[in-house]
């Protein structure tokens, strides 16, 4: 016992008394540190991820359909995977839920949707069309700032071409394009207006609209499911702008984040982002050149805001801005470049008089909760099938809300999924298919759909867009016609007793989820339901293996720290053995076994690595309970995802911590072996040995 | 009264390279229990490597070496070292002190290795020792902080602890200038009367070994003339050793 004391006392008086040790203990230190901090850093996102997904979509386990080819890839929404539909939801839902540790079993079914959306100037055309259409009740102030609004824009396509033209090589500019242009700005064009607006109408629209390409198509991933049930078991879920769909009824719920992106006019989304970039994260226009670009796109790109702008808008925008700026400039586009040209000084004042003053003179979003979009899908079978559908509003995540992943994602009622896919019923889909045959419709390979999905005119789309809403008509038992199928309510039987494409698990206790995930699938094999369960890890496709990825990384970075730790200790050692030769065969010569220089080396080590990696381990312990209550802003939007909202505060891992401890003591007895055994062999002759 | 050493014909031969350097050629010699030796002899005539035969450190190619009567040949390395620690104490030329440990803890070392005192016991003979060698007052210091004379009264109280039956010294003055090494001896030399231990000492400094009882001269690792060579003093001390 005093012996090992005595032992304990010399490793402990030998740690500082070789530079070598202390070369040898900060490399452990080191280690130590980066191991606690790094494990405890995966395990709080490993753990920030798992309720990101569990709580948006996911769920803690999927099922779906073990015919597929494919397995479920929920977040890949660009690429949907080939998946059997479930043929009927409402006959896996009960015994699904007869374990006692499912909380809920909410349909779900992934897919992308383009939303083709037309010029502004189509818009405006349309609005003017309805203005002047019998029976319209419309003011004539109104249908003459239409009327002012339509030639504005002319006039900007003209000086548009006029740039262009200068610019483009010559006849790379259509002739007839400018006469149409200059027949289109000409007073007697619009003098004649009002006696035949119909026939102006058609020229604008045919001759004019496609001039100006602003249209766009925007990609909308989307879930189709039963949105009250969704609701419900994603407790995470809020809405944000409008209204819940109405329980049973057809709608769409756009991701909040989505809506920002795509639907919110690009300038003013830029600002947004700037704003953020200066007030939460403490960045620099000065310093950034993400936000540089941002400021510079703001700069160029203003016609989406002077298309928008009748002549009266346009005045009244023209003299806030000159106001603000102090400008005498009358050219908008001009004002609103100088007006975005934004510094850190001078941002916050205009972002504040953008939002007070020249927002109100524009649409901020060019879709609004409670209007209706056409959306268009290709089916299962390769058809593209197009479906109106009532926006009700938007929602988000809590704590996801600048998350991409979780924001990308839209929300659909199921019945309108289930005509975007092309199946309806059990008994539906095999008659959906015999009528596309019959129809004559021409099957669309995967790689062509995409191009006969962006060329809106062609013939395939149009046929089964008809096609569909016969097939819908005939369900619901009306005429054609949208408005009886947005209006229409669906009861839960309805809306259960069809296919989804899987369903998403939710657990009472989430920590049992092997062990349910095991009886689920024996009750799916019992009952003969043919469902395959996987974990929301696996279902969440690559983003599932982003922790498994990491970790492998961090214990493959960890493992060479170590080994080359390891390397570096034990030439270390070896060194500070041979330079205490004379000691330890000192204390041979008098009386010390072998198995006492061994023991002595060893506990050097190991009292060497248990002293530093215990510092290290409580430096890195401290560096994440200080974390801990700071947290780690998200560097940007990708990882709210992984954080589960906008600051991860990580847990001190005590599993990172025990490990860490039996690696360094591992690694500081693996590396002393070779030079303790090297110190047995030392004589007690060589302690005799003079200095010189 | 038996040899406390007694070495028989003893050749040592190391090997080097290809050829072998004989370092000693039959040497024959018995010490007695309380005697106070010098091995004499010029440098390279082997003193060190007989040393190294009596602590028990080395064995001889050829002959026999007894050590308080066990046959070192005969022994494997754990008995050699028990020897070593229970019946030898060794003095070196360079102190040899555990630089990280105080002079108290250098001292007891040897007793922890025998692991027979209690700690109180360690204490109040280590405490004894350091009086006897003048360091009580140093018991807390480290070797560093000891100039070479004191960290030889160590080295001698820590050879001394285990009440060995014989203490090795090989050249313990070489590395002090020659008052301080004087000192030493006679130190030794009050040990050597007060413990009754036997001393066995090398230098080949002539002034060092007027202070032995005996004295062994050594050439070309052979005993000079053939036999052991008693000084003149040495007989009234070897008596005065037996008692
Ligand atoms: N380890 C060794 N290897 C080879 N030769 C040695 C070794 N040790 C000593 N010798 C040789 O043995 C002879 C005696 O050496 P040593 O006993 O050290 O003499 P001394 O101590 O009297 O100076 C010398 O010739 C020396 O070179
Ligand atoms: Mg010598």
């Amino acid at each position: 016992m005093s012996s090992f004391l005595l032992l304990l006392q010399i490793s402990f008086r030998n740690i500082f008394s070789s530079f070598l040790n202390v070369v040898i203990g900060l490399i452990i230190l080191v280690g130590t540190l980066f191991f606690v901090v790094g494990g405890s850093l995966l395990a709080s996102i490993d753990k920030g991820m798992s309720r990101s997904i569990i709580g948006s979509i996911g769920g803690d386990a999927q099922v779906y359909q073990a015919s597929s080819k494919d397995s479920p890839a929920i977040f890949e929404g660009w690429q949907i995977p080939d998946l059997d539909p479930i043929p009927d939801f409402s006959k896996i839902k009960g015994p699904l839920l007869s374990n006692p540790n499912v909380k809920s079993v909410v349909p779900e079914g992934i897919n992308t949707a383009i939303v083709v959306y037309g010029n502004t100037i189509d818009q405006i055309l349309e609005k003017l069309r309805k203005a002047v259409s019998p029976g319209s009740k419309q003011p004539r102030e109104k249908v003459e700032s239409l009327k002012a609004h339509v030639r504005q824009m002319v006039s900007v396509i003209q000086t548009d071409m006029a740039k262009l033209d200068k610019v483009a090589s010559k006849g790379s500019f259509d002739p007839d394009a400018a006469k149409d242009l200059t027949k289109a700005s000409s007073s007697e064009f619009w003098k004649g207006f009002d006696r035949d607006p119909f026939n102006h109408l058609e020229f604008l629209e045919n001759k004019i609209a496609y001039l100006i390409p602003d249209s766009d198509q925007i990609f909308l991933s989307y879930v189709g499911t039963d949105l009250d049930v969704f609701a419900k078991a994603f407790d995470r879920m809020q809405i944000v702008d409008g209204t819940a769909v109405p329980p049973g009824h057809r709608g769409m719920l756009l991701s909040k984040y989505v809506y920002e992106e795509m639907f919110k006019l690009k300038s003013a989304h830029r600002l947004d982002k700037i704003h953020e970039a200066l007030t939460e994260k403490g960045k620099k226009i000065a310093q950034d050149p993400d936000l540089q670009d941002l400021v510079k796109q703001n700069k160029l790109q203003t016609r989406e805001i002077v298309l928008q702008l009748d002549p009266l808008s346009s005045q009244k925008a023209v003299s806030l801005l000159q106001n603000n700026l102090g400008l005498k400039e009358t050219d908008l586009p001009k004002l609103l470049s100088a007006f975005f040209d934004t510094d850190d000084a001078n941002f916050e004042g205009r972002y504040k008089v953008f939002y007070d003053q020249l927002a109100p003179l524009v649409e901020l979003y060019r879709l609004k909760p409670g209007e209706t979009l056409t959306i268009k899908a290709y089916t299962k079978s390769g058809v593209v099938s197009a479906v109106n559908i009532k926006i009700y509003g938007t929602f988000q995540f809590k704590g996801l809300e600048k998350s991409d992943v979780a924001g990308g994602m839209s929300l659909m009622d199921i019945m309108s999924f289930r005509d975007l896919y092309g199946y309806v019923t059990p008994e539906k889909m095999a008659e959906t298919k015999s009528l596309e045959k019959e129809a004559g419709v021409k099957f669309v390979a995967r790689d062509n759909a995409e191009a006969d999905l962006f060329g809106g005119s062609s013939s395939v789309v149009q046929e089964t867009t008809q096609k569909k809403i016969n097939d819908k008509a005939e369900l619901g038992g009306a005429k054609v016609k949208r408005v009886n199928l947005t209006e229409q309510v669906y009861s839960t039987e309805e809306m259960e007793k069809g296919v989804a494409m899987g369903a998403a698990i939710l657990l009472k206790d989430s920590s049992k989820l092997k062990l349910t995930m095991k009886e689920l699938q024996e009750i799916s094999d019992r009952q003969g339901l043919g469902l395959k369960v996987i974990d929301w890890q696996t279902a969440a496709g690559y983003l599932g293996k982003f922790i498994l990825v990491s970790k492998i990384i961090l214990y493959l970075a960890t493992a060479i720290i170590f080994v080359v730790a390891l390397v570096i200790i034990n030439n270390a050692m070896v060194m500070a053995t041979l330079q205490r030769v004379r000691e330890i065969g000192t204390m041979r010569a008098i009386g010390a076994r072998k198995g006492f220089v061994l023991g002595m080396v060893l506990t050097e080590t190991v009292v060497l690595g248990l002293a530093f990696g215990t510092v290290g381990a409580a430096l890195g312990s401290a560096f994440v309970l200080w974390l801990s209550r700071h947290g780690i802003g998200a560097f940007n939007d990708a990882f709210y995802f992984f954080f589960s909202g906008p600051r991860l505060y990580p847990d001190l891992s005590i599993g990172s911590l025990v490990m860490a401890f039996i690696v360094v003591v591992m690694v500081t007895c693996i590396s002393a072996l070779y030079p303790a055994l090297m110190a047995t062999r030392v004589s007690p002759i060589q302690a005799m040995a003079s200095d010189d | 009264m038996a040899d406390i050493v007694s070495i028989q014909d003893v050749y040592k031969d190391y090997p080097l390279d290809k050829v072998v350097v004989p370092a000693l050629r039959g040497v024959s010699l018995s010490v007695k229990q309380g005697d106070f030796l010098s091995i004499v002899g010029p440098s390279g005539s082997g003193k060190t490597t007989l040393l190294n035969l009596i602590g028990c450190v080395d064995v001889a190619t050829k002959g026999t070496v007894l050590i308080d009567g066990h046959d070192t040949k005969s022994l494997n390395d754990h008995q050699l070292t028990d020897l070593r620690l229970n019946t030898l104490g060794f003095i070196f030329q360079s102190f040899n002190l555990v630089p990280v440990l105080s002079v108290f803890q250098n001292v007891e070392f040897p007793l922890l290795l025998q692991r027979r005192l209690t700690p109180a016991e360690r204490a109040k003979r280590v405490d004894e020792l350091l009086v006897k060698v003048g360091l009580d007052k140093h018991s807390l210091h480290r070797p560093s902080e000891l100039s070479g004379g004191q960290r030889q009264r160590v080295a001698i109280a820590r050879a001394l602890v285990t009440r060995p039956k014989i203490v090795l010294a090989d050249e313990p003055t070489a590395n002090l200038d020659s008052v301080t090494g004087e000192n030493i001896i006679d130190l030794m030399k009050e040990m050597n009367r007060e413990e009754k231990t036997t001393f066995i000492f090398s230098t080949h400094d002539a002034k060092v070994m007027s202070h032995a009882n005996s004295v062994i001269k050594l050439a070309d690792g052979k005993i000079a003339d053939g036999k052991p060579v008693r000084d003149k003093a040495a007989g009234k001390k070897v008596k005065a050793g037996k008692h």
